[in-house]
């Protein structure tokens, strides 16, 4: 998904996308025939689901929370279904249990086990979990929207591809959480900006 | 069941409740009921009354049930102490429960993109809490829309019906009296996109003849079904609810 208006038809799990088979995510060809496998948003050969579970993808930045310590490094939560580790040898800083941090995924193997990177501890603050699908809408197109949601509740913000999103700071944080909730549930929707502008200048 | 009391089951070509041969029960259903699950949906299917509530893709505990090559598909089909269908309508571990619970899984298994998941599980929880005939259809019918609302890819959108013999004629979606007294009952699954068949079961003797023309019911009917099942998803996309929460209606 990326921060562009969005349009196009819902398609469902199953539904033919095209006569031809062709290459598009979170699609399937069978007998020469392009078929979705999600509930998404189709246009323009693009398909974009609209839920998910996180599908981590080098480079990504993602927010994780510490679960484990271990001798060589640290088992990460970071809202997908396969593992996440960071190794000390990446990370000067050391990490407690329960610490939030910011990486980098680094690799992601054959069975989708995931290497982190480039750690930093987050401060203290709150952790909004959303679905990750969502992400790009609460980024908005050029940070438009988690700037707008930053400079009106004048929280940290830190959004993890993952779809965990960290607020800290001393601003409004309920405010804050409360519009990224309010993206969440209307990211498929278009003229998003001016609705989250609108309630943000209402509170 | 013994033909003791047995109701005449087609009176003028109507059916118990009124039906004609080829008519559904009503249908109702909604998807993402439940705040804390992936993906769930409530269906109202005649008086059955059914929650579906899907969890994963997420570490596949324990670990020696982890396929490094796919996913494990684990599904719970539970009836609520209070969901009627008298000496089989009873809670916890049974041996329908478990069967049922195994039928629905193979169903699912065939339809959801596995490969995506290594050492991950997809778990699907149905709960029955009214029971009247059809429970398995219909809970093989909420638990693809559940799965479809927790966004897990799947090859189709799938849903399943059952047909029955009913007084010697071919009829769909027996309630329970016609399942009782009736004198077959064929619950099928059926994948809409390619026709195939993912779950298949028998009560009492069909003749060829017969269980083709069940098959031609059921697949009717199925078309029928997906549609309310693609309205229910869109609904939720249509109309944004900030709590997941089951509206009753006025």
């Amino acid at each position: 998904m990326n921060g562009d208006e969005l349009e196009g038809r819902i398609v469902m799990p199953g539904e033919l996308l095209s006569d031809k088979p062709e290459r598009i995510s979170y699609a399937f060809v069978d007998k020469g025939k392009t078929y979705s496998t999600v509930v998404g948003l189709f246009s323009n050969g693009k398909l974009v689901p609209l839920e998910g579970p996180y599908e981590p993808v080098p480079e990504d930045v993602v927010v994780g929370i510490i679960t484990e310590v271990k001798f060589a490094g640290y088992s990460v939560e970071v809202n997908s279904p396969f593992p996440a580790f960071l190794s000390s040898r990446e990370i000067r800083e050391k990490f407690e249990m329960g610490d939030a941090i910011l990486a980098k995924v680094l690799f992601v193997d054959e069975v989708r086990s995931i290497e982190l990177a480039d750690a930093k501890k987050l401060p203290p603050g709150r952790l909004v979990k959303v679905s990750s699908v969502k992400v790009p809408r609460i980024i908005g197109k050029k940070n438009s929207m988690i700037d707008m949601i930053k400079s009106a509740t004048k929280c940290e913000i830190f959004v993890g591809r993952n779809g965990y999103i960290w607020i800290a700071g001393s601003g409004n944080a309920n405010l804050a959480e409360k519009a990224i909730r309010l993206v969440e549930i209307q990211a498929h929707t278009s003229g998003l900006t001016d609705r989250i502008a609108a309630f943000l200048r209402g509170k | 069941m013994s033909s003791a009391g047995k109701p005449a089951l087609l009176v003028d070509g109507k059916r118990l409740d009124g039906r004609g041969l080829e008519d559904l029960r009503e249908i109702k259903i909604v998807a993402r009921v439940l705040n804390d699950a992936d993906g769930s949906a409530y269906i109202e299917w005649g008086k059955n009354k059914i929650l579906a509530g899907v969890y994963g893709p997420s570490e596949c505990i324990p670990r020696h049930d982890q396929s490094l090559y796919r996913a494990v598909v684990r599904c719970r089909y539970n009836m609520a102490p209070f969901s009627g269908m008298e000496e089989h309508g009873k809670s916890g571990p049974s041996r329908r429960s478990k069967e049922l619970s195994k039928v629905i899984k193979e169903a699912f298994e065939n339809v959801i993109v596995l490969e995506n998941f290594p050492k991950t599980q997809i778990e699907i929880f149905v709960e029955v809490l009214q029971s009247d005939g059809g429970t398995r259809c219909a809970a093989v019918t909420a638990a693809a829309v559940a799965l479809a609302d927790a966004g897990i890819p799947m090859k189709d959108l799938i849903n399943a019906v059952a047909v029955c013999k009913i007084d010697g004629q071919m009829a769909v979606d027996p309630a329970k009296e016609e399942d009782n007294y009736g004198e077959s009952d064929m619950p099928i699954a059926f994948s809409p996109r390619t026709g195939e068949i993912l779950l298949f079961q028998m009560d009492g003797m069909l003749s060829k003849d017969e269980i083709e023309k069940g098959f031609a019911l059921a697949r009717k009917a199925s078309e029928k079904i997906r549609k309310l099942q693609v309205e229910a998803i869109k609904k939720v996309y249509e109309e944004p609810r900030e709590e997941r929460f089951l509206v009753i209606s006025k």
